[in-house]
């Protein structure tokens, strides 16, 4: 079991990332605690292998927020990562992002794939990915998804990885993010302006030199990349350079990082961490306002609800579509991560509260009424995730006002499907409807 | 099959209740009260299982019935369905038609309501002293048919039957009227002191001694009868 070592190791990668490399403002809070949203959710996105898309006005770190988290976790130097980087771009081809065939190997009859880093690498980095075209977007969905690289006749299977994605705000060159792609990112976060002050310290920073720079490693890295051998050993090489190199770094600049190994171990001890009952009724509360549709049985993109609905105040009444399975399991991993990261035994709502606008701002279509309703709020964050923000505030009072209640139909419900003859009980709010759903055909 | 609600199964649950529930549970918390009260009563009186009908005992009764029932928060309704249970015997094993009689009737004198209205045709036994000590400014009305001593010792009251009555109606009644719809027993009026008895219906019998009040049947002067002679 981890005796805390982990914690402050991730800890301290937290504190050096901010202190030199990503300098910038705190801009959430989780209990007495702040942080920068985007660094704290980069690194949670290279500890838990999740995917993130980072947002945000050119030159303001989106890109290198991620290659500073994704070097520090992943034991892999600054030069390396730069090479395994993808742009978006109207051009880009499959060869370039996912392998191509070896061209000398094919003139002598044989069929071999010569895979890209990204393809190989546990670190994946798409930069402007809303510069790819819709049609190339649907290429690194599987990739995305699950690890599973396929050219020609040939695949590899990432066995950990995670994927950082950035996008500009929409102009000409941008496109629209397809809806299976957008759905797979966990969390949606902004690279910010650090503000006058700290933009002026930033400025007065060598821009060329960096602690996580190693050409020598670099070029060791990408040696067994390019060799013909089998996937997994040469992840297995991949992996004793990275320790190699971790131990370099920390002898030479005493700068720890994190090991596969290490990794693992965060990823078991947070996956002990329960949610408490407050934190799980409160998720469920949030679900159902997103999926629930008094009409038509669930919500449906291409199906609009009328006026007059008795569920008009709720939040279902102001979406388009149906919040996705891949939803309340990002929002379990994340925040079991925050409070690992807190030293909390448990998942409470407040850890749950600081997670949800995270995972929700690019998950939710609004309607285009309350968009225009909203649209001139004085706020600090991007719209997106201002309306999440403001969604999970007004849910969360709605919870609160009934939080007993809830926990209560929950707990009759449980009774009930065990075989007790109870009534279910009743309340305003879709939760307590889909509570009676669940025991339709039981009653 | 799956049950979704695994991680509520030691949530302590509350049972669904809706505001019936809960009156109805107020209700029979009240009935149990005034229940257990009656049991009492009958407990202490009743000790060889033969009542007698002594004045000193039935004030005894009433005095600690009224003590009883003075603790209690009931309304007429109690006193009415008080009726039905001792009739029914359901949980209540035995019914004695004095004390059960006392007993209603120091609930009605102590009701915060000033006309009460019992109605007790259904009931398939009777009940003795019903409006015993009826105070001023009360209006007990009984519907059906009620048995001896009824509105004895009457004490201002307005005691309204709408049936027949035993013998012995306005036994030592002091003040007050008492209006008898339909028959009455023997000694009606008996010992009576003041106020008034009507009776629409037959007299069976008026008592020997009648020491004040008057007596009227089908709105005729009968008792005192020097008055009755002189009208």
């Amino acid at each position: 079991m981890e005796d805390g070592s982990m914690r402050r190791k991730v800890r301290d990668i937290y504190g050096f990332i901010q202190d030199n490399l990503y300098l910038n403002r705190p801009d959430m809070r989780v209990g007495e605690e702040s942080f920068n949203s985007a660094l704290l959710f980069s690194l949670l996105t290279a500890l838990n292998r999740g995917k993130q898309l980072i947002i945000g006005e050119p030159g303001l770190g989106k890109t290198t927020s991620a290659e500073y988290v994704a070097a520090m976790t992943y034991r892999l130097p600054l030069g390396l990562i730069w090479a395994s980087e993808v742009s978006g771009h109207p051009e880009q081809t499959e060869e370039k992002i996912i392998g191509r065939p070896d061209l000398g190997r094919l003139n002598q009859g044989q069929e071999v794939v010569v895979w890209s880093y990204l393809a190989q690498l546990p670190i994946k980095i798409v930069d402007e990915i809303n510069r790819l075209p819709e049609t190339k977007q649907s290429m690194i969905l599987d990739g995305v998804d699950r690890g599973n690289w396929e050219y020609l006749n040939d695949v590899i299977i990432n066995e950990e990885y995670c994927l950082f994605a950035t996008a500009n705000y929409q102009d000409r060159g941008t496109n629209t993010l397809i809806a299976p792609l957008i759905d797979r990112f966990d969390v949606i976060v902004e690279s910010r302006h650090p503000g006058t002050n700290i933009a002026l310290v930033i400025g007065m920073k060598d821009r060329y030199e960096n602690v996580l720079r190693s050409p020598v490693y670099e070029r060791e890295f990408q040696e067994i990349l390019l060799e013909r051998q089998d996937y997994q050993e040469k992840m297995r090489r991949i992996e004793d350079l990275c320790n190699r190199f971790g131990d370099h770094m920390e002898k030479e600049f005493h700068v720890r990082m994190v090991s596969q190994g290490e990794r693992k171990e965060i990823r078991d001890c947070v996956r002990e961490i329960p949610l408490d009952l407050d934190a799980n009724a409160f998720l469920r509360t949030v679900i159902a306002e997103l999926s629930f549709c008094f009409k038509y049985g669930q919500k449906r993109s291409d199906e609009h609800c009328e006026e007059g609905c008795h569920y008009t105040g709720f939040v279902c009444h102001h979406i388009k579509n149906c919040i996705s399975n891949r939803f309340p399991m990002t929002v379990r991993t994340y925040s079991q991560s925050l409070a690992w990261l807190k030293g909390d035994e448990a998942v409470g709502i407040e850890q749950i509260k600081a997670v949800l606008p995270y995972t929700l701002a690019h998950r939710l279509q609004w309607k285009e009424d309350y968009l225009a309703q909203k649209q001139g709020d004085t706020r600090r964050d991007p719209f997106q995730i201002y309306l999440a923000k403001e969604m999970v505030n007004e849910i969360y009072r709605r919870y609160n006002e009934q939080s007993r209640h809830i926990k209560n139909a929950l707990a009759v419900a449980y009774q009930t499907l065990s075989g007790k003859d109870l009534e279910p009980i009743e309340g305003d709010h879709p939760i307590y409807a889909e509570i009676k759903r669940d025991l339709e055909g039981v009653r | 099959m799956i049950n979704p609600f695994e991680d509520f199964k030691k949530y302590p649950y509350r049972k669904k209740e809706i505001p019936l529930d809960r009156i109805v549970r107020a209700k029979e918390r009240v009935m149990d009260q005034i229940v257990e009260g009656y049991l009492k009563l009958v407990e202490e009186e009743v000790k060889d299982l033969v009542w007698l009908v002594e004045n000193s005992r039935v004030f005894k009764a009433y005095s600690s019935a009224l003590r009883t029932v003075q603790e209690l928060d009931y309304d007429v309704d109690d006193i009415e369905e008080l009726c039905f249970e001792i009739d029914k015997g359901r949980r209540i094993p035995y019914l004695i038609s004095g004390p059960a009689g006392i007993y209603v009737s120091a609930l009605c004198n102590n009701a915060k309501e000033e006309r009460i209205r019992l109605r007790l045709h259904e009931l398939k036994r009777t009940f003795h002293f019903l409006g015993y000590r009826l105070p001023e400014g009360k209006t007990l009305v009984l519907e059906g048919d009620v048995g001896d001593f009824i509105g004895a010792g009457l004490s201002g009251g307005k005691l309204v039957v709408k049936g027949s009555t035993g013998n012995w109606a306005g036994a030592g009644m002091m003040r007050g009227d008492v209006f008898i719809s339909e028959h009455t027993g023997q000694n009606t009026g008996g010992w009576m002191s003041g106020g008034e008895i009507h009776v629409d219906g037959r007299i069976r019998g008026v008592a020997k001694t009648i020491l004040g009040g008057r007596i009227y049947q089908q709105g005729k002067l009968i008792v005192p009868r020097d008055l009755t002679a002189r009208e």
